[in-house]
């Protein structure tokens, strides 16, 4: 099914391949810039970038599969490269200790989150929105990138482990991780609001 | 008598193996994210009917993954950046 593959295409039939099956991945792909630099014109320049590799390897890209993982792919390996360097983020910590198989002792505890349910006013949705994100954005990077991929992105675990490099185990370990940081700062900030669950 | 929900929790292994409740557990992002097999699906909801604290987990990984999918806003891309891109490709190939 990859007949494409190492094709030389014409300009004209590249441009159109390019504009019909990868610019439309470019919302996305800019929220998840965003996410992980937390700065507009950094995720902006590293859309960018993402695009040209992408145009410039574009022969290689089997028309008919994910298109947008293969992008997302690309976009993490050029934020690691040439982003994580000069950004201002704090320097990255080593998972391998945390990513060993979980227990399951970290799921107890009456959650504050739950009682966000019952409120349904537009302003308080914005306020979770809010408070989500500074919850999300506190996280490491790695931590975000899991969330974000899976729950916002809707990607598989294969998919995942794909963009990232990493085994699916690795996927799951560092999700279930990162699920039990954010709901501890979500716990936290529901608790300064009243709720005690 | 202790209730059915209680004895199914206090299922803590003793001899080094793992409890139900611990299997269970490792499965709710599996679960939330759809990607347990019907086996495990059904042994999960097998076991979150009779264990009301595993219920819970599972009702509390929902509403964790439902504050991000619905609740984290959406950035909107610059107007210039589709063409932005497609210049910076004219000028480069």
């Amino acid at each position: 099914m990859s007949e494409q593959t190492g094709k030389q295409l014409s300009k004209e039939e590249k441009d159109a391949r390019f504009e019909a099956e990868l610019l439309p991945v470019l919302d996305p792909l800019y929220n998840f810039a965003y996410r992980l630099t937390l700065d507009e014109d950094d995720a902006n320049d590293l859309v960018q970038e993402t695009y040209l590799k992408a145009y410039r390897f574009f022969d290689y890209f089997e028309q008919g599969t994910n298109a947008k993982a293969w992008l997302f792919r690309i976009l993490k390996n050029s934020f690691i490269n040439e982003f994580r360097k000069k950004s201002k983020q704090p320097a990255k910590v080593d998972y391998s200790e945390v990513e060993g198989y979980y227990n399951s002792d970290d799921v107890e505890g009456e959650g504050g989150v739950a009682t966000t349910t019952d409120m349904r006013t537009e302003s308080v949705q914005d306020l979770i929105g809010d408070e989500v994100a500074s919850a999300l954005n506190a996280l490491p990077v790695d931590f975000r990138t899991v969330i974000i991929l899976c729950d916002l992105e809707g990607f598989t675990y294969e998919e995942m482990a794909k963009i990232l490099d990493i085994p699916i185990g690795t996927v799951r370990s560092r999700l279930h991780r990162a699920r039990n940081s954010l709901k501890e700062k979500l716990e936290k900030y529901a608790k300064s609001m009243g709720y005690n669950g | 008598m202790e209730s059915k929900f209680t004895e199914a929790y206090q299922k803590i292994s003793e001899d080094g193996h793992e409890s139900e409740c611990d299997k269970v557990a490792r499965m709710l992002d599996l679960m939330i994210d759809g990607e347990a097999s019907t086996e495990e699906q059904s042994y999960f909801n097998t076991h979150i009917e009779e264990c009301i604290a595993c219920f819970e987990s599972h009702q509390k990984q929902k509403l964790l993954k439902g504050l991000v999918s619905g609740h984290l806003k959406r950035v909107i891309v610059p107007e210039s950046l589709a063409l932005s891109i497609k210049a910076r490709i004219q000028v480069t190939v």
